[in-house]
Parts: C-alpha cells; sequence; structure tokens
C-alpha cells in the first residue's frame, strides 16, 4: 500500500509541473508571434541601413585622416565591449548559454585585448565567473516597443566609443533564423567594418540561407561612388551614422528577442512533452503496484478461508 | 522608346512602404526640396517632415508624407529610410486634423514642462502637419484627374 500511495503523489507533482510548463509554453508562443512579426517587420529597413553605412564606410576609409571618427579605423587597439544580449529569465533552453559562449569563443582572438561587458538581460551576469568586467547592466524588455527602449545602451556605447575608452564594440546576440533555429552571433558594431565577411544583422531570414549567400558586404574591388552630401558630408553623417547604428542594435534586440521567446516555447514544449511520457509511466506502475496489492489480499483472504474450512 | 526609370524603394523601422519603378521624385531635404531624375549623381541628404511626390511611368502620381529620415542615392537607385512614411491614399483627414490638434493642445502644455518632451511634441505636430499637407495636395491631384 505504501508503494502506491507514493506513486500517486509523484503522479500529483508531475502533473502540476506539467500544468506550469504548458502554461509557459503558451505565454511563450504567444510572445514569440509579437517578437517574430516585429523583427520581420524592421529586417528591410536594417538591411538597407546597413548597405548604406558599409558605403559610406568604404568611402569615408578611402580618406584616411579627416575620415569620420564613426567610421574610421583606429590603429592600436588595446581596449574592448561587448554588448551581451540575453534573456532576463531561465527556461529556455541553451539560449543563454550558447550566446555566452559563442562571444567567449570570438574574445579569444583578441586575447590581448580588455575587454569589457555590456549586459542586456538579466542572465548575463555569468560572465562574472569567466573574469571578465561588467561595466553596465541594462534592463531588457521582453517586447520592445520602439528605438526609444534601447537609446541608453546606444549612447553609453557611442560616448565610450568616441571619447576612447573603447577602440571596438561587439554585440553578441542570438539571430533568429526560425522558430525551431536560432543562430549566436557576434558583430563587430563600431568601428564599422566593410570587409565581406561581416553581414548585416537579421540576415538570416525565414528560409534559412547559408551563412555566404547572407553576406554581401562590399566586393573588395568594388568601385567607390563619390558621393555628394547635402547640406555637407559631416553634417548629414553627424546625423546618420548613430541613427543608423541605433537601428542596427535595435535589430539585433529584435532578433535577440523572437530567438528568446522561440527558445523558451520549444525547451518548455519538450518539458511538457517529457512531464506527459512521465505520468504514463507512472500510472503504469501505480496500476501494476495496486493490481499487485489487490492480488495478495485476494490469497491472503482465501489462504485464510482455507485454513478455516480445514 | 520608353521614357528612363529608376528604382525607388521607402522603408521605415516598421514597413516598405513602396518600391517600384519611377520616372522622378521630389523629397523635402534640409536644405530645401529637390528633385531627382535618372542617372542623378550619387547624393546622401537628411529629409526633413513633408510631403514626397513621385512620378511613375505610367504618369501617375504617388503622394506620400514623412516624416524625417535619409535618402541615398546611387547609379541606379533612390532609397529613402524614413523615420515613419504614409501614403496619402491611406491617410484619413479627418483623424489627423485630430491629431493635429492634440499634438497642438500638448504643444501648448509642454512649453513650460522641459525640453526633450517639448522637442517631442513638436517634432509629432510637424509630422501632423506633412501628412496634412500630403492628403491636401492628393486630393488636388485626383481632383485634376477627375476633370
Amino acid at each position: 500500500m505504501a508503494k502506491t500511495k507514493e506513486i500517486s503523489r509523484r503522479i500529483k507533482s508531475v502533473t502540476s509541473t506539467k500544468k506550469i510548463t504548458k502554461a509557459m509554453e503558451m505565454v511563450a508562443a504567444a510572445k514569440m508571434r509579437k517578437a517574430i512579426e516585429a523583427v520581420l517587420k524592421t529586417r528591410r529597413y536594417a538591411s538597407l541601413s546597413w548597405e548604406t553605412v558599409l558605403r559610406l564606410a568604404v568611402l569615408e576609409k578611402s580618406k584616411n585622416d579627416e575620415a569620420h571618427p564613426l567610421l574610421a579605423p583606429r590603429r592600436e587597439v588595446k581596449t574592448a565591449a561587448v554588448i551581451l544580449i540575453t534573456s532576463n529569465r531561465g527556461m529556455c533552453g541553451g539560449y543563454n548559454t550558447a550566446v555566452i559562449n559563442k562571444a567567449e569563443q570570438s574574445l579569444k582572438r583578441y586575447s590581448d585585448v580588455k575587454t569589457d561587458f555590456i549586459l542586456a538581460g538579466k542572465k548575463g551576469a555569468s560572465v562574472h565567473q569567466h573574469g571578465h568586467l561588467v561595466t553596465a547592466e541594462f534592463e531588457k524588455n521582453d517586447i520592445l516597443n520602439d528605438v526609444n527602449d534601447i537609446y541608453p545602451i546606444v549612447k553609453m556605447a557611442l560616448n565610450d566609443y568616441l571619447s576612447g575608452k573603447y577602440d571596438k564594440i561587439f554585440v553578441a546576440y542570438t539571430d533568429f533564423v526560425n522558430p525551431a533555429k536560432q543562430i549566436a552571433r557576434v558583430k563587430q558594431l563600431l568601428p564599422v567594418k566593410t570587409e565581406k565577411i561581416d553581414s548585416y544583422l537579421g540576415a538570416a531570414s525565414p528560409t534559412d540561407k547559408t551563412e555566404s549567400e547572407v553576406s554581401p558586404g562590399i566586393e573588395p574591388g568594388a568601385p567607390l561612388i563619390e558621393y555628394t552630401f547635402e547640406p555637407s558630408p559631416r553634417e548629414v553623417l553627424d546625423m546618420m551614422i548613430p541613427r543608423l547604428l541605433e537601428i542596427q542594435l535595435y535589430q539585433a534586440f529584435l532578433e535577440a528577442n523572437a530567438s528568446e521567446h522561440s527558445a523558451r516555447m520549444t525547451a518548455m514544449h519538450q518539458a511538457t512533452e517529457a512531464a506527459n511520457d512521465m505520468v504514463s509511466e507512472l500510472t503504469l506502475f501505480y496500476n501494476k503496484a495496486r493490481q499487485a496489492g489487490i492480488t495478495a489480499e485476494i490469497a491472503e483472504i482465501s489462504a485464510g478461508a482455507n485454513a478455516l474450512a480445514e | 522608346m520608353s521614357p528612363k526609370t529608376i528604382k525607388f524603394e521607402i522603408v521605415t523601422p516598421e514597413r516598405v512602404v513602396l518600391s517600384q519603378e519611377i520616372l522622378q521624385i521630389t523629397v523635402p531635404t534640409t536644405s530645401g526640396e529637390i528633385t531627382v531624375l535618372p542617372d542623378h549623381i550619387p547624393l546622401v541628404s537628411v529629409l526633413k517632415p513633408g510631403v514626397i511626390e513621385v512620378k511613375r511611368a505610367d504618369n501617375s502620381s504617388e503622394i506620400i508624407s514623412v516624416s524625417g529620415g535619409f535618402i541615398e542615392v546611387t547609379k541606379d537607385k533612390v532609397v529613402i529610410l524614413a523615420d515613419t512614411a504614409e501614403r496619402a491614399e491611406e491617410l484619413d483627414e479627418e483623424m489627423i486634423k485630430e491629431a493635429q490638434q492634440r499634438a497642438e493642445k500638448l504643444k501648448e502644455e509642454a512649453r513650460n514642462v522641459d525640453d526633450v518632451q517639448f522637442t517631442a511634441v513638436a517634432a509629432k505636430l510637424e509630422k501632423e502637419m506633412a501628412r496634412l499637407r500630403a492628403v491636401s495636395r492628393w486630393r488636388r491631384l485626383k481632383g485634376t484627374d477627375n476633370k
């Protein structure tokens, strides 16, 4: 009897866990729909603006000394910052681990560079344990309203870059491919990198293209376009580059959010399935134990009856 | 020979507003209104709130209100990265007038609050004004078409 009681207690606890994971799956699914809608809407804008930035960057680089400070490459790279976008809560499978590992991995190439982290999302705090300095931690909303939500981060990144505190700024985020597939990526935000390997954000489309197809960049031999700037190059670039970088970072956040909710939905779906399996297995055990109990009881009774009859 | 056209695309963070082949486009930049025809020299400029007028190959026009952004002209393409943009035919004059009045009122109230808020409201008002201008220009255009 004690055994059946134990099993039925376990069945109860697994069932209530299942209810929670099921609810979380539903919530994640709803948030995911919103996040995917948002990420798809801005992709075109983000990719067009990134192309513009790339063309301008190529042009500015050819000018060497008079290049715009945000576009000019720095000769010496001593410090770098990584904007790490993670989730606020766990329960989303390997989502956070993947993006943190990816960031760590790509930093190995810059072992002589001192790297600080700027966090968005609470789960990024574990980079502390890897011995990195965290200079700022920003709050991240599960669903972004508009570009203004990330304005403080952009402003901090631009100021720190312009003041020379950092010579390179990266963003580590998770690119959304489709609800079942997300790729952790690290992208260099500043200075703007024009080599072909560096594709724009949100490049991974729902059709799941391969890496080579999504990296337009600028061909090394492409002809320089000599733009006319109105009113003046400096004025136009001063207005344009920060705005376009803001959009890039915004896009990274949207990609990350869509990925996070997808990852959470998948994880919770799996948890629910696992709970289902467990419940049916436990029910089987329970029935077996109950049956065994009944059989034993009957055996006892009939044995008793036999003893009396003799 | 058919007249020469140029590829045109206007996008906002929310959507692609319009993407097609056009004959010419007139846009409000901070240094004045400019018209871009095919084979224009490469140009990058800043837009101010106002009305964009597009002429298509079949001589029909399109009016778009824009609240600011950037224009990039390359050899074979015109790209406008707008903050917000709406096609005039999607706009409703009554709603704009209401929005404008609201913005005007807010502006009065915000005058004695703080700079950031005031700028935000002023920008909103300019956006509504641009939308209204777009609608009235669209009306005029339609009116002449019907005659």
